[in-house]
């Protein structure tokens, strides 16, 4: 049998491995993509106990980019992207998320390539407040970012990338990874003295947080400032691209690529927590945007590829 | 074939004043189709669909609707709505708060 094997162009602003799993465009649906919710599996479909209401997060949307002063932004090619609206609401930095400050959406999967070594996760993205007052508004995004929830025959593990935008109105502008500083326990990271979060599983609301944007849950990337295109109006959105490898059978990270800059991973550990019931085998990637003020900030995803590999091409970007 | 889409605009959200729903762009769909479903006791409810150039100022689409304190479910359904919808749900107080799920069904 002979095999022609073509490409869509869109994957041309990608660098995927070897298979690519997703390639999803917003043009045409949600592709799968929906709100990270909790499990409603108590009496009354009540959710499992925890300090936050992670029930509560701004509901992903198909979006034209819509501005109060300039025309539908549209999305980076096509006109939908996936966008991550959070509420009108914020805590200070130093405390837990309140309920609403996020907005999550997250792709259901399972692992199916047994020869994979390397996943890779790539997007073109953009973020903006609502422009529902004056000014630039960049400081009232605290952070956003990517990771992979990952459960194999042994672990369960979440590698991710977060950009720490502002802490309490500051701009901060550096990234980090996902990875448990040493010594933390199960209280520490949950509030509770019981739970069923293991240390190192969802960061994002777990774990605590410091006033110079530092957490139990996030290192920073060494070299990691980085002054991203935040244009001049909340109405103005410019689209980027951000990439992580990581290594499924060490259980690190490889690489990370925000714009033209790649951030070399190699070494640096995921943090390995017990198995969960029943979901091995499970890959989900997820995204998400968190609000450093009481005003809606919005993620904008035009585009996004996961891929498997055998191996990790040497050379990927510009450093 | 249509798309079509359901999100939750409000996941047991609790009410204890005038609320408005969460902004939700909408733009590729041409019918939505509200959902409103209570959870426990509620005093009895004002609902009204609205319209919005920029998700920030809302005006009016259709007419109110009233879910009684003994019902717990109740539909509303926007045609023509451009991108920016939402519902104003009015009658709840912090004396006689109401927990809800709002459901938006989406076709175009």
């Amino acid at each position: 049998m002979h095999k022609v094997i073509s490409f869509e162009r869109g994957l041309s602003r990608f660098k995927p491995l070897e298979n690519v799993v997703v390639y999803d465009d917003f043009d045409l649906g949600f592709n799968g993509w929906l709100d990270l919710t909790p499990n409603f599996v108590g009496p009354g479909f009540q959710q499992q106990s925890s300090r936050l209401d992670l029930g509560s997060w701004g509901p992903a949307q198909l979006s034209a980019a819509p501005m109060r002063f300039a025309a539908s932004h549209g999305s980076m090619e096509g006109t939908y992207s996936l966008k991550l609206p959070t509420r009108a609401a914020a805590g200070p930095y130093e405390q837990p998320p309140i309920a609403g400050s996020m907005s999550t959406a997250i792709k259901r999967l399972s692992l199916n390539d047994p020869d994979a070594r390397y996943v890779q996760l790539e997007a073109w993205y953009s973020y903006t407040p609502h422009q529902d007052r004056e000014g630039l508004g960049e400081e009232d995004i605290r952070a956003f970012g990517m990771w992979f929830d990952i459960q194999d025959g042994e672990h369960r593990w979440q590698p991710g990338v977060r950009y720490v935008n502002s802490v309490n109105g500051e701009l901060v502008k550096k990234w980090q990874y996902w990875q448990v500083s040493d010594g933390v326990t199960r209280e520490q990271w949950t509030g509770l003295e019981h739970g069923w979060e293991q240390v190192g599983i969802d960061a994002l609301w777990c774990g605590r947080r410091y006033g110079d944007g530092s957490a139990d849950g996030f290192q920073w990337i060494p070299g990691g400032a980085q002054q991203l295109v935040y244009n001049e109006s909340p109405d103005k959105l410019n689209w980027m691209y951000m990439r992580l490898t990581v290594d499924v059978v060490a259980r690190e990270y490889v690489e990370f690529q925000s714009v033209d800059k790649v951030f070399d991973l190699r070494g640096l550990k995921a943090t390995l927590s017990p198995k969960y019931a029943g979901i091995t085998q499970l890959i989900n990637p997820v995204f998400y945007i968190e609000a450093g003020a009481d005003r809606i900030v919005n993620m904008y995803i035009d585009s996004v590829v996961y891929s498997t590999g055998a191996t990790f091409p040497a050379k990927r970007g510009a450093v | 074939m249509l798309t079509s889409a359901t999100t939750l605009v409000e996941r047991r959200t609790v009410l204890t004043g005038d609320f408005g729903t969460h902004p939700y762009e909408a733009g590729w769909a041409t019918e939505a189709l509200f959902y409103v479903r209570t959870e426990g006791p509620h005093p009895t409810l004002t609902i009204q669909a609205q319209v919005s150039p920029d998700g920030v100022e809302w005006l009016d689409r259709g007419a109110r609707l009233t879910l009684p304190s003994d019902r717990s479910l109740i539909d509303v359904e926007l045609y023509g709505f451009g991108t920016w919808i939402r519902l104003f749900i009015t009658g709840s107080t912090s004396e006689q708060p109401t927990t809800l799920l709002v459901h938006l069904a989406l076709k175009g």
